[in-house]
């Protein structure tokens, strides 16, 4: 039977606490401008914003929802009364949040996503944990019932109870997850380090410290050193040193905490055809997304991964914001991290119909490194022109030590760059220090694009790329460069013949 | 001949406040120079662009080719197509030309776009693109 419930009876606590964050800001500037003439106006600004909380809590106390068979509705509001219709078969996936204040109260804070739109579809702000649950089965049953199997990825719908571990992630495993992943952090601090090098900080550090500052600029005095004679002390040297590392190693000590704090107790089960992962320390996590509804999956490889024998998962799914901002805390992996051995099960769940240990991987166009190689060895033989300044005669030195690692980094590049078609999706894979392979099923591509630069033109060559629901900008690419032209119109005409073929799912 | 006239200039150059005098007088002649330029390129880009824009249209979907100097062939199913705008513009209208904008659930392709059709014919395209039926229900 289906009945209308509200929200937890707690729920305009939080929403109250989310109000009165909102009021954080421009009380300070109250606070902060009391002192100056012209405050009055700021009084009027707190005051005017206090009936908007008023309303927002009558919203909130509005919100009603209910469970029909095969679609959730959910009404709100007093004035303008507004009742939306969400189809069970709609729903991308099913997240819920829960960050300490919620779990003390025993509440979570659950979103559903549709395909379109920036926005949740569906917001419910502090519901009671076992809601979650019954609608999370709710909206699985429903689904089960209405579209009888997705996508053929899938044969026939488990009942809902049967629930298989797919990944646990022990303390360990976070540590190391976060022990790998700070790879962005490491591009931070060599940015501050070089720029620190480079001297952009010595005005405003002169100005502090006075001249001489131990332990800075070692690389520039190192260059000054050659060029002109006067080694720096061997103690600065050290000094400089040893703080990178320290530095290094505070990062990667910060970024294990992190890792062990955000995904503590991971946990990837599926259940039917969903995959249901949770984590948190602080913050709970509960997503939901059912494996029909994975766009794409990608698997990445960093130099760290490879030595430890693990890789990084994730999947894209078309309710996960394409910018990549929001959703992409929580949905980035789905797993963090997987040993090597246990990739092809995991995958398998996932994509059934894609091996990968038996794909055949096409390289690209063997032209590719001549035209890439150019590229480079202009842009490092550039690079190296601000150093005749501080290098003089050792300037060619510097030139040859560049281009042996251009000529290092386009072979490696060019030989990891790859395409495949499987059974039932088109694979790609691009990287050498950090390796990314990404599976699309046919039926998830949106368009196939071609396109031809005017070099590409010249060499007779073309880039093939697909584009899926769910595809960020940041994300791995799915596409390939420096194909030979016929080969590229080849896979564009197949692809889209498959994708044709085949009906979209979302 | 062109060297000893180069040095002539360089002294007299050199030997000016900057900018000199006579500058002004080529004022008139860089704005038209440019002009024709921006005219010309206005004038001629269109006729590229329609040069190398082209579309084809069967019963799987529709392939779209455009750009003149990237040239991107696009190729959008039928059943990837959500909905389908035909829109005029004022000029656009006064011709009786209107534009093909198809959606797709895609990200960076969202929005496929063929610009410059009779208006009718993109009716037309708009008719056979969409699905019928319900095998696009999820």
């Amino acid at each position: 039977m289906p009945s209308e419930r509200g929200l937890h009876p707690l729920s305009f606590v939080f929403h109250l606490g989310g109000q009165l964050r909102q009021l954080v800001v421009p009380g300070l500037v109250l606070l902060v401008g009391a002192g100056s003439a012209g405050y009055q106006w700021q009084v009027w600004v707190l005051i005017l914003l206090a009936p908007s909380a008023l309303l927002a809590l009558l919203r909130c106390l509005s919100v009603r929802y209910r469970l029909d068979a095969a679609e959730i509705v959910i009404s709100s509001g007093f004035i303008f009364r507004n009742e939306r219709h969400i189809p069970y078969a709609r729903i991308q996936n099913v997240d819920a949040v829960q960050n300490v204040a919620h779990r003390l109260f025993g509440v979570v804070d659950v979103r559903m996503e549709t395909g379109g739109g920036d926005e949740p579809e569906a917001a419910l702000r502090v519901l009671p944990r076992a809601a979650l649950d019954d609608i999370r089965e709710r909206v699985f049953a429903g689904r089960a019932t209405s579209a009888a199997a997705i996508d053929g990825a899938v044969a026939a719908p488990q009942p809902a109870e049967a629930a298989r571990t797919l990944l646990r992630l022990r303390a360990r495993d976070l540590l190391l997850a976060g022990f790998i992943d700070s790879r962005g952090w490491i591009i931070v601090s060599a940015a501050i380090g070089l720029l620190w090098e480079a001297g952009l900080f010595d005005p405003a550090l002169d100005a502090i410290a006075g001249e001489d500052v131990d332990g800075r600029g070692f690389i520039r005095q190192a260059f000054r050193a050659l060029a002109g004679g006067g080694m720096p002390s061997l103690d600065r040297i050290a000094l400089a040193i040893g703080g990178f590392v320290l530095l290094l190693i505070v990062i990667r000590v910060l970024s294990m905490i992190w890792s062990l704090v955000r995904l503590y107790g991971f946990h990837l089960e599926r259940r039917g055809q969903d995959l249901r992962a949770e984590f948190g320390f602080l913050t709970r996590v509960m997503m939901t997304i059912p494996i029909g509804r994975v766009q794409t999956l990608t698997i990445r490889e960093g130099p760290l991964h490879r030595w430890f024998g693990c890789a990084m998962v994730r999947v894209d799914s078309a309710g996960s914001d394409a910018t990549g901002e929001r959703g992409a805390a929580k949905r980035e992996s789905l797993a963090p991290l997987v040993a090597r051995g246990a990739l092809p099960e995991l995958l398998h769940e996932v994509l059934p119909e894609v091996d990968l240990t038996t794909i055949d991987w096409q390289p690209i166009d063997p032209r590719g490194f001549r035209r890439a190689i150019k590229i480079s060895l202009v842009f490092y033989a550039l690079l190296t022109v601000p150093f005749v300044v501080m290098l003089k005669w050792w300037t060619p030195g510097l030139l040859a030590l560049l281009w042996a690692w251009a000529w290092l980094d386009v072979t490696m590049t060019i030989r990891h760059l790859g395409w495949a078609l499987a059974d039932r999706a088109v694979l790609f894979k691009s990287g050498w220090v950090v390796r990314e392979v990404s599976v699309a099923r046919f039926s998830k591509l949106q368009a196939v694009t071609m396109t031809e630069s005017p070099f590409d033109r010249r060499y007779r060559m073309a880039a093939v790329d697909v584009d899926t629901a769910g595809a960020g900008d940041l994300h791995h690419r799915l596409g390939v460069p420096y194909l030979a032209r016929e080969t590229a119109e080849r896979l564009r005409e197949q692809l889209t013949r498959q994708a044709a073929s085949t009906s979209f799912r979302w | 001949m062109s060297g000893i006239a180069f040095l002539a200039a360089l002294l007299l150059w050199l030997s000016s406040p900057f900018p000199p005098g006579w500058f002004v007088l080529l004022l008139p002649a860089g704005w038209l120079l440019v002009t024709a330029g921006v005219g010309w390129f206005g004038y001629m880009w269109p006729k590229y662009q329609f040069r190398w824009t082209s579309y084809v249209l069967d019963a799987e979907g529709i392939e779209i080719r455009s750009g003149v100097i990237w040239r991107t062939i696009t190729n959008v199913p039928r059943s990837r197509v959500q909905h389908i705008d035909v829109s005029q513009g004022p000029l656009e209208r006064s011709y009786g030309l209107g534009r093909l904008i198809i959606f797709t659930a895609g990200t960076h392709h969202s929005r496929v776009e063929l610009p410059g059709l009779d208006h009718a014919v993109a009716f037309a395209l708009r008719h056979h693109l969409l699905p019928r039926g319900a095998d696009d229900a999820v």
